[in-house]
Parts: C-alpha cells; sequence; structure tokens
C-alpha cells in the first residue's frame, strides 16, 4: 500500500469516524444515567437538515450552532417524557425516528428538491488543509469529546451524580440528587451532541443533505455504546472501527480491479455485520448502570 | 425541658392502596438523647421515619423543626434541615468507592479538600473505612459505617438509624454504640429503630412502641424491662375471631393431633441444614432444619428480614440454597417452581403482584397460571379451551367467594384480599400435598384474611402439610400447630404455641434463644 | 363490560393521538406557508369518499398489516423487533423468485408465499437465537439485519433476478404467481385476504392458545410467567419466527399483488419503509390485531391520499409521515389519557366533598 492511500484511509476513517464517536459519547453520559435513546437516529437526521439550512442563512458556524439547538431541544423532550413524566423511552425513540424521515422528507420537497440538497461551499465548514489531505476541524473535537466526557463522568461531583443516577437513583434520592433533572440534562447532553454529529454530516463532511442520510448511523452509535462498555475513550477505538469500514466501502467502489470482484453492495454490509459482530462478541463483558431504562419513582 | 429537634404531630400515613400504616402518631426527638423505636412489621416504625426523612409525604399530621411546622418535600429537603437517616437496606451505589458515597451526600466537589474533609471527619467520628475500595467489596459493618458517614457529612441535627444491627457482629455492634454515645455529647438526637429488645435496653434513653400504626406506649429505658416492652410489642388482646385462644388450647388437644400427624407416617417436607444467600451476599440463612408431617400446619414467625422470605424462596424454586430440601423423600432444592408444582407443592407468594398474579391479565387468565398447559384446559393444537377455564375461574369465585367484577377483569381490579383468595384458590386446585404460605393475610382487612386464615385451616384437616411464615406473631400462634421463631437466620426456639405465652414470643422474636 | 370500558380506552388514546398529531403538523404547515385546512381537506377526500380511494387505501393498508403484526406480536411478549423492513425485503425477493420457474396457477401463487414465509423467518432466524441465547439486544441485531438485508436485496435485484430486458426491474412475475385483482382497475389485489387472515391467525394464536397465553403472559410479567413455568428462551424465538412469516408474506403481497408492474425495482420503491410504518401502525393500533386493521387503513389511506394533496394542494406528500411520527411520540406519554381521568377524578373528590 502506498502513502498516499494509507493517508487517504486515514484521512477518511477519521471523517467517518466523527458522528459515531460523538454520538456514542454523549449517549454513554445518558445511558450512564439510565436513559437508553434510539432516537439518535432521527436526531441526527433532523439536526443534519437544520443545519444545513442554518449554514445557507449564516455560515457554517451558525450551521453547527443549529444542529446542537436541534439536538438538545429534541433531547429535552425526550428528557422530560421519560425522565419526569415516565414515559415509554423506545417508543419515544421510534417516534422521533419516525417523525425525522417525515419532516426531513418533507422539508427537502418544499424546499424543491425532492429527496436531496446540495450545501454551496460557502456555506461549508472548510476543512483544514494539511500536506496529504484536507481534515475537518470536527475530527478533533470528536478526538477530543471522549476524554473530556471521561474526565466528567469521574471527576467532577456532578459526574458522580449521573453516574449515581443510572445505577441506583434511590440512593441518589436519598442523598440529595435531583434525579429528574439530572437524568435530563444527561439525555439532552448526548442528544446535542448528536445534534452536533448530525450537523457535522451535512455542513462538513458530505456537503449535502439527502432523505436517508443517517443511514442506521445513529444505531451504530448505539452499538458502539454496548462496544465501549459505556467507557468514554472506548468509544473512540468503537467510533474508528466502524468509520474505518464505512469509507472501505466508498474506498472500495473506486479501485480498478477491486470493483469488479467485490459487489458494491457486500462491501457497504460491511460497517453493518461488523457492528452485529462487536455487540455479539462483547454482550456479557459490559457492565451496565443497573437502572438503565428504568422510571424511577419513589415510594 | 428542651425543645425538641423534631415533633412530629398527628402523623396519618395511608397507602395508594388503602393500607393504613399510620394512624396518628406523635413522635419527638430531643437532643442528645438516644430514642429507640420499638415495633412488630407492620407497627408503622419504617414509614414514621420514612416520613421524617423526607422520602414519603403524610396524608395528615404536621412535622415540626426546631418549633417550626415545615413541609419536607423530598430527602433533599430533610437533609437540608438537619436529618439524616440509615437505611435498613444501604442506600449505597455499590460500584462506587467509600469516598465516591460520601461525596454523593455533600455539597463539595470531588477533589483534595474533599478527601481531606472526610478523612477529618473519619478521625472525629472514629468509624475508618477505606476510601478507594468499591463498596460491593466490603464488609457489611464497612458499608454501614460509610452509610453514616455519608450521612453526616451533612452535620445532622437528627440521626436516624433503622435496624442498624440487623446486619452487624457482635464486635461491630460494640463499635457502633460506642460511636453513638459520642455522638449524644454532641448533642445529636438519634432515633434508634429495632426489634431486638436487649440492644433498646442497652443504647436508649426512652423508648416509643408501635403497634399497628399506632404508639401504644412510651418509657424511659431506665424503668422498664424487656418483658414489659415484649408485652408492648404483641400486645394483651386476642384480635383472631372466631380462633379458640391460645391459652385456652389444651397440652391434650395438642399432643393428640401431634400423634395423628405422626401416625399418618412420614413428614412430608424435610429441610436440613439449609443456607441461603440473601441479594447482599450474605447469608440470609444460616443452617435451618425443621420437617413437616401431613395434617399440620408448621409456622414461622418473626419480625420480617431475619431471613424468612429467603428460606421460602429456597424451598419454592426462586432461589438457590445449599442443604437439603426432601419432598415425600425426594431431593428438590434448585427445582423450577413448575417442577415443584408438578411433585406436590403449592406457594402463596409473598410478593403478591410480583410471582403470584399477572395484574393486567384477567382473573380467568389469572386462574390458571401455571396449569396452562394442563389437559383439563387444552384444546387439540395447543388450543385453551376457555369454555373450562371459565367455568374453573367461576368455581374458584364461587368456593372462596371472591368479589370480582367479571371473569374478564383485570386482576389489577381487584381489592388486595380478593387479589389474595384469587391465589390462594389457584393454588389450590393445583391439589398440592405441601403449601406454603408467606405472609398470606398481609395489607388485607379483617374480612379477607379471616377467610384466608379458615382456608388454611381447612386445608390441613384435609391432610395437607402447611408451612405458614408471617410476620403477624397472632396469626402464627392461632393457627399453628407447631412454631419455630426466627431470628437473623436462624431458629431461636421451635414449640408448640400453648407452651408460648405473649412475653415469651416477645423474646424469641427479638433475639433470646429459648 | 370491563374489557369493552378498557378498549374503549385505548381507542379514545389513539384518537386523542391522532388529532395531536394532526393538529402538530398543521402548525409545521402553517410555518412553511401551506395551508393546513386544503392539505387535510384534499388528503381525506382522496381515500375515503370514494370507491376508488378507498381501495387505494385498502391496497397500502395491505402490507402495513402484516409488518405491525410483526411489530405488535413481538411487543405482546415483552420484546422490541424491529426487523420487519429486512425481513420484508426478503420475501419479497424470494416470491419473485418462484416465478424462475413454472407452475400451474394457484399452486405458484402459494409456492411463492411459502418461498417469502421462509425467507422472512431465516432472515429473522438470527436475532432470536442471538437474543435467547446471548442475551443481545434484538433492538441492535434487527436494525443492522436490515440494512444487511437492504443491500442483500440491490444485489439480488441488480443480479441475480434482473431482468435480461431492463437492468432497472427483476424479472416480471409470471402471471400464475400473481394475487388476483379484487377489484377491476384498482391496486386492490387478494393480497388484502391474506392480511386480514394473518391478523385474525395472530388473534387467534394470541388469546386462544396456550402458546399465545405464554407468549403475553411473558411480555407482561416475566417473573409471575417464569414462575408459571413458561420458557422465556421459546417464548423469543417463536415470536421472532412467526414476525417473520408475517413481514416476508408483506414483501410478498407488493410483489406479487401490485399491477401493474409485478417486479421489484432498483432501489426497491415499493417496499421501502413498509416496515417502519408497520411499527407507527401497531402502535397507534395498540398492538392488537383489530386495532391494526383500523390504523393500517387509516395510514394507507393518508399515504393514497398524500398523493392527491400532493397535486392538488401543493404540499409534499412527505407530510404525512410527520403525521404518523407525531401521533406515535403522542402515544408515548403515559399522561395522555391521565389528563381525562384527572378531570374525572377531580369531578369526583368535588362530589363527595360536597355530599360530606
Amino acid at each position: 500500500m502506498t502513502f498516499s492511500y494509507f493517508w487517504s484511509i486515514l484521512f477518511l476513517s477519521l471523517h467517518a469516524m466523527v458522528p459515531i464517536t460523538l454520538t456514542a459519547a454523549g449517549e454513554v453520559v445518558g445511558e450512564t444515567a439510565g436513559l437508553f435513546n434510539i432516537g439518535l437516529e432521527g436526531i441526527l437526521l433532523l439536526s443534519a437538515f437544520t443545519g444545513a439550512l442554518g449554514a445557507e442563512a449564516g455560515g457554517w458556524w451558525l450551521g453547527l450552532l443549529v444542529g446542537i439547538g436541534t439536538g438538545t431541544v429534541v433531547g429535552l423532550f425526550f428528557g422530560l417524557i421519560n425522565a419526569y413524566w415516565k414515559g415509554n423511552q423506545l417508543i419515544t425513540g421510534v417516534g422521533i425516528n419516525l417523525f425525522a424521515l417525515g419532516f426531513v422528507a418533507f422539508g427537502l420537497q418544499a424546499l424543491g428538491t425532492p429527496g436531496f440538497h446540495d450545501i454551496p461551499r460557502e456555506a461549508r465548514l472548510p476543512a483544514l488543509q494539511t500536506p496529504v489531505g484536507g481534515l475537518s476541524p470536527l475530527v478533533f473535537v470528536a478526538l477530543l469529546m471522549p476524554f473530556l466526557i471521561h474526565w466528567f463522568l469521574n471527576r467532577t461531583r456532578a459526574g458522580l451524580w449521573v453516574r449515581a443516577v443510572g445505577e441506583n437513583p434511590e440512593a441518589a434520592d436519598v442523598a440529595g440528587v435531583p434525579v429528574e433533572l439530572v437524568r435530563l440534562l444527561a439525555t439532552t447532553f448526548g442528544a446535542a451532541l448528536a445534534g452536533l454529529s448530525g450537523a457535522y454530516m451535512s455542513v462538513s463532511w458530505m456537503g449535502s443533505v439527502t432523505k436517508e442520510m443517517a443511514a442506521g448511523r445513529g444505531f451504530i452509535a448505539l452499538a458502539t455504546v454496548v462496544f465501549s462498555g459505556l467507557r468514554p475513550i472506548l468509544t473512540l477505538v468503537g467510533g474508528f472501527i466502524f468509520g474505518f469500514f464505512d469509507s472501505l466501502a466508498t474506498w472500495i467502489a473506486n479501485i480498478p480491479g477491486v470493483k469488479e470482484i467485490v459487489p458494491w453492495q457486500f462491501v457497504s454490509m460491511i460497517p453493518y455485520i461488523a457492528t452485529l459482530l462487536v455487540v455479539t462478541g462483547v454482550i456479557g463483558r459490559a457492565r451496565f448502570p443497573k437502572a438503565l431504562g428504568v422510571p424511577y419513582r419513589r415510594e | 425541658m428542651p425543645e425538641p429537634l423534631l415533633r412530629a404531630e398527628g402523623i396519618v400515613k395511608v397507602y395508594a392502596d388503602g393500607t393504613v400504616a399510620l394512624k396518628g402518631v406523635d413522635f419527638e426527638v430531643r437532643p442528645g438523647e438516644i430514642q429507640g423505636l420499638l415495633g412488630e412489621n407492620g407497627a408503622g416504625k419504617t414509614t414514621l421515619t420514612k416520613i421524617m426523612s423526607g422520602l414519603l409525604h403524610p396524608t395528615a399530621g404536621r412535622i415540626f423543626i426546631g418549633g417550626e411546622p415545615v413541609r419536607l418535600r423530598s430527602p433533599r429537603d430533610a437533609l437540608e434541615r438537619g436529618i439524616g437517616m440509615v437505611h435498613q437496606h444501604f442506600a449505597l451505589v455499590d460500584t462506587f468507592t467509600s469516598l465516591e458515597n460520601i461525596a454523593l451526600g455533600t455539597g463539595l466537589p470531588l477533589g483534595p479538600s474533599l478527601r481531606h474533609s472526610v478523612t477529618e471527619l473519619m478521625e472525629r467520628t472514629g468509624l475508618k473505612v477505606p476510601l478507594d475500595t468499591p463498596v460491593e467489596n466490603l464488609a457489611v459493618g464497612e458499608r454501614q459505617r460509610v452509610e453514616i458517614l455519608k450521612v453526616l457529612s451533612r452535620k445532622v441535627k437528627v440521626l436516624i438509624l433503622d435496624e442498624p444491627t440487623s446486619v452487624l457482629t457482635p464486635v461491630e455492634t460494640d463499635e457502633l454504640f460506642g460511636f453513638l454515645r459520642r455522638l449524644k455529647e454532641e448533642r445529636v438526637g438519634i432515633v434508634f429503630i429495632t426489634h431486638k429488645l436487649r440492644e433498646v435496653m442497652e443504647i436508649t434513653d426512652r423508648i416509643t412502641v408501635l403497634r399497628r400504626g399506632e404508639v401504644v406506649g412510651e418509657v424511659e429505658t431506665r424503668k422498664t424491662s424487656a418483658e414489659e416492652l415484649a408485652r408492648m410489642m404483641v400486645g394483651e388482646e386476642i384480635r383472631i375471631r372466631g380462633r379458640r385462644p391460645v391459652e385456652l388450647r389444651t397440652e391434650l388437644g395438642e399432643e393428640a393431633r401431634r400423634e395423628a400427624a405422626r401416625a399418618r407416617g412420614k413428614p412430608v417436607l424435610v429441610v436440613e441444614g439449609l443456607r441461603v444467600k440473601g441479594d447482599g451476599g450474605d447469608e440470609a440463612v444460616k443452617g435451618v432444619s425443621f420437617e413437616i408431617y401431613p395434617g399440620e400446619i408448621f409456622g414461622i414467625a418473626g419480625v420480617e428480614g431475619n431471613g424468612q422470605t429467603e428460606l421460602v424462596e429456597a424451598i419454592c424454586g426462586l432461589r438457590g440454597g445449599t442443604g437439603s430440601v426432601l419432598l415425600k423423600g425426594r431431593e428438590v432444592l434448585g427445582l423450577s417452581p413448575l417442577e415443584l408444582y408438578r411433585l406436590g407443592l403449592a406457594h402463596i407468594p409473598e410478593d403478591r403482584w410480583k410471582y403470584g398474579l399477572i395484574l393486567s391479565f384477567t382473573v380467568a387468565e389469572n386462574s390458571i397460571l401455571g396449569r396452562q398447559r394442563s389437559p383439563d384446559f387444552l384444546g387439540s393444537l395447543s388450543i385453551l379451551r376457555w369454555g373450562r377455564v371459565f367455568s374453573h375461574a367461576r368455581e374458584l369465585i364461587r368456593r372462596f367467594s371472591i368479589q370480582a367484577p367479571g371473569l374478564e377483569a383485570p386482576a389489577k381490579s381487584l381489592s388486595g384480599g380478593n387479589q389474595q383468595k384469587l391465589i390462594v384458590g389457584r393454588e389450590l386446585s393445583k391439589e398440592p400435598e405441601v403449601v406454603v404460605a408467606a405472609q398470606p393475610t398481609r395489607g388485607l382487612d379483617i374480612g379477607a384474611a379471616e377467610y384466608i386464615r379458615d382456608i388454611l385451616l381447612e386445608m390441613r384437616d384435609g391432610g395437607k402439610a402447611i408451612l405458614l411464615v408471617s410476620a403477624d406473631l397472632d396469626e402464627v400462634l392461632a393457627l399453628s400447630d407447631r412454631v419455630a421463631f426466627m431470628y437473623e437466620g436462624t431458629f431461636t426456639a421451635v414449640t408448640t404455641p400453648s407452651e408460648v405465652d405473649r412475653e415469651k414470643a416477645g423474646l424469641y422474636m427479638g433475639g433470646v434463644k429459648a | 363490560m370491563r374489557r369493552l370500558y378498557a378498549s374503549l380506552r385505548s381507542v379514545a388514546e389513539s384518537l386523542l393521538a391522532a388529532v395531536v398529531g394532526f393538529v402538530v403538523a398543521g402548525i409545521i404547515l402553517k410555518a412553511w406557508g401551506y395551508s393546513p385546512i386544503s392539505a387535510y381537506i384534499s388528503l381525506f377526500k382522496a381515500s375515503f369518499t370514494d370507491l376508488y380511494g378507498f381501495s387505494g387505501a385498502l391496497a397500502n393498508a395491505t402490507p402495513l398489516i402484516l409488518t405491525a403484526l410483526t411489530f405488535a406480536m413481538a411487543t405482546r411478549a415483552g420484546l422490541f423487533n424491529i426487523g420487519a423492513e429486512g425481513q420484508m425485503y426478503l420475501g419479497a425477493l424470494a416470491a419473485v423468485a418462484a416465478s424462475l420457474f413454472k407452475l400451474p396457477a394457484g399452486l405458484h401463487l402459494i409456492v411463492a408465499l411459502v418461498f417469502a414465509a421462509l425467507a422472512g423467518v431465516l432472515w429473522a432466524l438470527i436475532p432470536a437465537v442471538l437474543r435467547a441465547t446471548r442475551g443481545v439486544s434484538e433492538v441492535i441485531s434487527t436494525i443492522m439485519f436490515n440494512w444487511i438485508s437492504r443491500y442483500l436485496a440491490f444485489w439480488l435485484v441488480a443480479n441475480v433476478l434482473v431482468d435480461p430486458y431492463r437492468a432497472e426491474k427483476t424479472i416480471t412475475v409470471l402471471p400464475t404467481s400473481r394475487f388476483p385483482t379484487l377489484i377491476r382497475g384498482t391496486d386492490l389485489s387478494y393480497a388484502l385476504f391474506l392480511a386480514l387472515a394473518a391478523a385474525a391467525v395472530i388473534y387467534f394464536l394470541l388469546w386462544h392458545t396456550v402458546t399465545g397465553y405464554e407468549m403475553r403472559a411473558a411480555g407482561e410479567n416475566p417473573f409471575a410467567a417464569r414462575y408459571g413455568g413458561v420458557k422465556s428462551g421459546k417464548v423469543i424465538i417463536l415470536v421472532f419466527l412467526l414476525g417473520g412469516i408475517t413481514a416476508g408474506l408483506a414483501g410478498a403481497t407488493q410483489s406479487l399483488g401490485r399491477p401493474p408492474t409485478y417486479a421489484v425495482y432498483s432501489g426497491l420503491p415499493q417496499i421501502l419503509n413498509l416496515g417502519f410504518d408497520g411499527i407507527g401502525v401497531a402502535m397507534i393500533g395498540r398492538n392488537h390485531p383489530l386495532g391494526i386493521i383500523f390504523a393500517a387503513i387509516f395510514y394507507g389511506g393518508l399515504q393514497s391520499g398524500a398523493r392527491v394533496m400532493q397535486l392538488f394542494a401543493k404540499i409534499p406528500l412527505e407530510m404525512v409521515r410527520v403525521v404518523q411520527g407525531v401521533i406515535v411520540l403522542a402515544l408515548a406519554l403515559p399522561e395522555l389519557l391521565r389528563i381525562f381521568r384527572l378531570f374525572r377524578r377531580r369531578k369526583l373528590l368535588e362530589a363527595k366533598r360536597e355530599g360530606e
């Protein structure tokens, strides 16, 4: 493999890693607090769209901000229903996914370009140019975030609260921790990061919005969370693995010779098969918070 | 007389399902005093203290702190006002270290200053724990110390301890008492909840006795005795209608029945050296042996939390254990509930809503739970013959006078008593030879409770062997042919009801061995 | 009588959620500059006022009933099976594969259906086993299988089943293997009866057989169920396999029952998202076969009405999915009907107080 191949694969993988790692790292916080958000897929899609709109209105920084905001709003909604009102987390998540599918498709059509929308160059986040290729600044955010989250969960009092609330909400309640508030904030944070990831996908990485842009990444992020055993730093590893397979498909599809032998469809399957294998192999090793997915009621 | 730190006035608590836990209780905590709160299960001790610590809201009544009326909305509220509670089942996060658990209670951020203040606290109170070990790896006594440190780190004026010595060794108990005496000197008011008579005599200054949600006595410790306390705890009158009072049962009648049972042959259920681990990993049942003959009721009395639950679960296939359980001569320890049912054991579970019923299922559907694959109800192609199920359910309703809106009503719409009758009826329809009844009348109104007791007696007269586990002493004494008292995982006494008076019963239940 | 009241309450909840869905979607429409009123008028007029429109609704409802059953059955057993989508793709293609050889009419259709059911079952098998033996979350495994199935389907359409004359579609399903049309000139075929029959069978299974009893018990109270002798591993496998059958058949109704094409196009346009929509249908139908039938007709009507709405009111048809999403979200709120109950209880309390 030549030198330039190495860099291009690396960069492709890093770019593909960003949404997975960011979303997974954020969801680690949410799941540590005990809430399981399968609506991440929907948030990715939704914020990819709203982020694109924001970027066109006011530049890439607005786009990213709008994306984060979208995630935050959805996160608050999810947290309200599930932390305070003891709703059904799975149904809420599915609802978010359905809504996002509809809203984005609707929005794209309403914009006049059904199914697909390009973002003009000026609105995109410019890549940092290195001698070996362009790298989005958000890659560095994604590389840094897991460490920040690790520090937060393990070295701050707030992080202690988050861990307590997911492991034994009763003990936390008795100790005076506002259980529902902590859960709400934790899940909102995770959703906000997912929002950033979505905006990244449209504004920085792909430069466009499509109807099915998330392509299962929200669920891959969930699988990454499983893989990481709720250890934030491992979401980097997991994210990179999936990013690698993700970019492998693009790469293979463009190499003469390989293209003829291996049908692109099978290559596209690889990230999902890999996820499946990882999740199967890892179960039992990971230890999840005892109160994950269980609403907390006093008395 | 100094102003009490905390005063509760006229506290009434009625739970959502209608149970009346407290019927108007007055209670005071004074500074520099250790006050004991004594009572059997269901007396209301834990409910009262949960209200005082902000976990529950009273249905009526008021709380005064330092003379001012307050509304405690949450444990946080209570903590901020200086009321701290150390729970019986520790409110600790197992995966956290001691330091992290203590930090949970304080307002301090993690870091060197926290470690410093905790170390200082440990010095001051004399309670030492390893700070960086996950609490799940600590011994029980150490875990309790973590719990206490957690509460103390918040500068409490009132410290409530719920059954603190139930998990401690004698040495650890002494250490705890030493600490409590030191705390007294700091003018903290301490509430010590227990059912252990010797201890309450040793450590407290005053004792309040609760019975069935009411205060039945308040005495100074040095002016009373274990016997008097035992009497107050279990009461003088016999409340069970229609039973011959225990005192009136003649020795002769008992002996005759025992002879008849033995004449019928071998014991149906033989338990030997049974040891069962509890949820926390400690042994809850520490070597129990007994046998039950057909046509008799063997009762196990005792305050809840002394291993009865685990004992029943091990016998009925819901929990593992070591030792031996022979059902009709066959070793059954470790078999599943279904296999046990096929061998002739029926179980009226303590946790009605978890194991006994499927609340959202209809009365008819619940009436066959466990028997759904029996040929009585099964047609060809695994079709359920609802016609037969309905008549079976109707029969149960008739035989046990179950009040239900209809066969298709969800089980959750039935009252507690009727739910229990449904469960009892269903278990009996399995035609078992051994029936294990765990807390069968808990939470039921008088009429339903009486009904269930009558059924148990009927079963006994019909030749079944019954293991009755109940925290209701009157019930156990009135129904059993032989009775054992359970305390901290073993039997303190095995005797017959006629040989036990109220006082002795109280003593056995409180840990005094026969 | 109680049961009737409980069912009415479920219906009321779904209706209330539907209203919320339309209101919220209406707000979104307004925000984008469209008129909600004209949107909804054309939406409903199309599907529910004439026979042609209604037959379109029924045709759309057919696969939805089946995929909804997949999800609903699993939910009743306490599982979250969202794999209908992937199982359905393969079912559709397996049904097409039956046209690779010739058989007499009638028999051909049955064989095709069997193929489809088998495909669904095989695809559901692995997630089921993973869940039963290793406790692998079926949420993640079924989603991964959905995506793997999608790409597999793309490949099959383009390579194995491809029409030698028109590369963008599979071979056309032979006339002997098709569902006969129910109403001439419409999309509606006898596949509808297959879906209705499946719903009836599932209903019967769940409430009139021991197997169904045990499934429901495991879903409602796994502890008491275990105590009553229900083996959870068996339940899991069975529920997934049955779900695979209905999902596979759903795919078959589309490839065998949709005039005039009777084939599957690359990109899977006629079958895309039917599995996912089925989840929404199941939720609105409260996971009950009868409710599912009504919810499916409702959805189906919305879907065909959406096209009309796009034509006449110039509103993007994807708006219906927005409605669907909001309805599901509304159903997630346990408090939804508690609002009703709060009013009732307050009235009771007031009455009581007055009586004292």
